[in-house]
């Protein structure tokens, strides 16, 4: 059973955990007769990192060592929040945040909205309301003036101790920040939002962070140039590789363009991409060459990788990586910046840095999913679609589609190369995240991914195995189409939990990929379907 | 395993660190005598051969030239080894076994 957690409870300074993560509790899932069970954190990490939230830990948040930690940990997370509240100290989001924490009427939809929620056996402390609520009382309580006034009449009871801001940090980090909720949401309260600002004023002002996220991911990026440690060098001998690995696989001697100065488009891929997955960026290569398009890649730091995890957690590693991007593109002399198959990175240069990039700053930035779309729909390309003769899904990631708006170009391309292609249930803008949203992905600290597996996940896991229902037993090989580099990377990790490889030949890949293993130039198959990876 | 991590440990009177997963935290205490030590404790392997070793150098020097282990089709291909013949020198495979031993800290970014 899954339980009731009041918010008086969520400071109860204790070292057992609020809930517990139990297999029954879970939503069912068709077709899958066993699972990996459960597994408690060892005592070695419990004894020092906060575990109390649900036995798992994204940031691993050290237990305070006295009093005055306690002090502190309180005070800056109240500073923080005043900060964050002001239009001075939070000029991207202040707005939505402020309006967001004054207004919920309490309808519940977004709760109903939340996969998180959902697959978890409908637990409380993951419902969207419940996280706002924990900030709005202490909101109200420190920064309104009814607040002020009345006490717990309008704040509702509440103890802002150490225990309820590690609590609530951690809790910060079980939002996949998919704002499903928000979409649903009667006035327009953005409870993902909320979830962010938790994370922002933590790092921002108590510098606590997942490590993949910070010191791994946005330091590391601005100090070599990426967040998987890549410097130019290694860029540029993988860019040698995937020109022979073209050859080698199509038959086709393609000069991939980089530090092109004055080439109309800039592309700008995830930098996970050419180490785990270089058919992608291999397969843009080959479509941009055969459609006659100017583009180039770039070797500068920062320049070869898209990302920016400050999206997720902080605003000024969010804009100190955005004005690099930009930098580049204007020493370059570029048209404009097309950013690859990553639905974060989409967020953060296309739509979350418009504020940011303003008058010397400004340059077009778009994803490439609907110029890959018009190369398709205007048949540059010569395209058997029998080629991709094997069942295939699609996932939306959240960033692209429902934030980004980007629907229907992906649908165009995939009709026209996909004979069985199939919709998941729901899909486009109703769509459900792939568990890896907002860095989940990448944070692998402690027994994150265990949680992510069971929880996040699953319902994604549900929708695929629901999407292949009538092939599932039938050893065929299928095909989730994950256009971004964080969903494969969350897709490959739970096929591998789930075995959906091993016992159904569920695979993954992009959507450059189908287009090229469509192309009847391209003689042998592009896609492999021997090969899970 | 032979011993439990993560935690602080001394080799050969250098202090090593290991993350929670096994992976050398502080890689520039890399040694082949902190390998070995690696290869024992974390990784299971008694005895490191000369294949072993061959691809360990390898690994070391194209994570110190280029601040990442290379993507698997490089790796064979410079190597000669096949993925096979890779997972029989080092069970846990290349990223998990052979770069590990090689000293390279645990994958980070969108990989």
């Amino acid at each position: 059973m899954s339980k009731i957690v009041d918010p008086k409870e969520f400071s109860r300074e204790s070292r057992e955990p609020l809930i517990k993560i139990k297999l029954e509790d879970l939503l069912k899932l068709e077709g899958l007769k066993e699972e990996p069970p459960i597994k408690d954190p060892p005592a070695a990490w419990t004894q020092r990192y906060d575990f109390t939230l649900d036995g798992h830990a994204a940031v691993g948040i050290p237990i305070p060592k006295n009093e005055e930690e306690k002090r502190v940990l309180v005070e800056k997370f109240l500073k923080g929040l005043e900060k964050d509240l002001s239009y001075e100290g939070n000029w991207t989001f202040a707005q939505q945040f402020k309006l967001s924490l004054d207004y919920c009427v309490k309808c519940g939809a977004c709760e109903e909205a939340c996969p998180i929620y959902t697959a978890s056996g409908k637990q409380n402390i993951y419902s969207p309301l419940y996280r706002s609520e924990i900030l709005r009382r202490v909101y109200r309580k420190h920064f309104t003036t009814a607040g002020k006034l009345f006490g717990t009449l309008v704040t509702g009871d509440i103890d802002e101790n150490w225990q309820l801001i590690t609590r609530l940090i951690e809790l910060s980090y079980r939002c996949n920040i998919c704002r499903r909720c928000a979409q649903v949401c009667p006035i327009g309260i953005d409870n993902g939002l909320i979830a962010r600002e938790i994370r922002k004023i933590a790092s921002q002002e108590l510098g606590i962070a997942p490590k993949e996220l910070h010191e791994k991911g946005t330091v590391l990026q601005l100090k070599v140039g990426s967040t998987t440690g890549m410097n130019p060098e290694g860029f540029k001998k993988i860019v040698k590789m995937m020109e022979e690995d073209i050859e080698s696989k199509t038959g086709l001697r393609i000069k991939i363009p980089v530090d092109e100065k004055g080439a109309d488009i800039l592309l700008i891929h995830n930098a996970g991409e050419f180490l785990s997955w270089p058919e992608n960026p291999e397969a843009y290569a080959i479509i941009f060459e055969k459609a006659g398009l100017s583009w180039t890649l770039s070797s500068e730091p920062v320049g070869y990788d898209s990302v920016n995890y400050g999206v997720w957690y902080d605003d000024i590693q969010l804009a100190r990586i955005a004005k690099k991007h930009v930098e580049i593109a204007h020493k370059l002399g570029v048209k404009r910046i097309v950013v690859g198959e990553c639905g974060h990175a989409t967020k953060a240069l296309v739509v979350t840095a418009e504020r940011l990039l303003t008058k010397e700053n400004y340059i077009p930035r778009e994803s490439v999913i609907p110029i890959l779309a018009e190369i398709v729909d205007k048949g540059k390309l010569d395209l058997d679609p029998l080629k991709n003769d094997f069942p295939v899904t699609l996932h939306d990631p959240c960033n692209i589609v429902r934030l980004s708006g980007i629907v229907e170009p992906q649908r165009k391309i995939l009709k026209k190369i996909a004979p069985r292609f199939r919709e998941m249930e729901p899909h486009g803008v109703c769509n459900y995240c792939c568990g890896g949203g907002s860095g989940f992905a990448i944070i692998h600290s402690y027994n994150f991914d265990q949680w992510k597996n069971k929880v996040a996940s699953r319902m994604k896991v549900k929708q695929i195995l629901d999407a292949f229902r009538q092939e599932l037993n039938d050893g065929s090989f299928k095909y989730v189409c994950a256009p971004c580099s964080n969903c494969k990377g969350e897709i490959r990790d739970f096929i591998s939990h789930y075995k959906l490889w091993d016992k159904f030949r569920i695979n993954y890949g992009g959507l450059a990929e189908l287009v090229v293993n469509a192309m009847n130039e391209v003689k042998n198959p592009f896609i492999q379907k021997d090969e899970f990876h | 395993m032979v011993v439990n991590y993560p935690g602080e440990f001394e080799v050969n009177g250098k202090k090593i660190v290991i993350d929670e997963d096994g992976f050398l935290q502080n890689p520039e205490a890399w040694d082949e005598k902190v390998a070995e030590w690696i290869a024992i404790n974390i990784e299971g392997i008694a005895q490191l051969t000369e294949r072993h070793w061959k691809l360990i150098r390898y690994l070391r020097k194209y994570w110190e030239t280029y601040g990442v282990c290379p993507p698997i089709k490089i790796l064979l291909k410079e190597t000669g080894e096949t993925l096979e013949s890779i997972y029989e020198l080092f069970p846990d495979g290349p990223a998990h076994g052979a770069c590990k031993v090689a000293g390279a800290p645990k994958p980070t970014g969108c990989v």
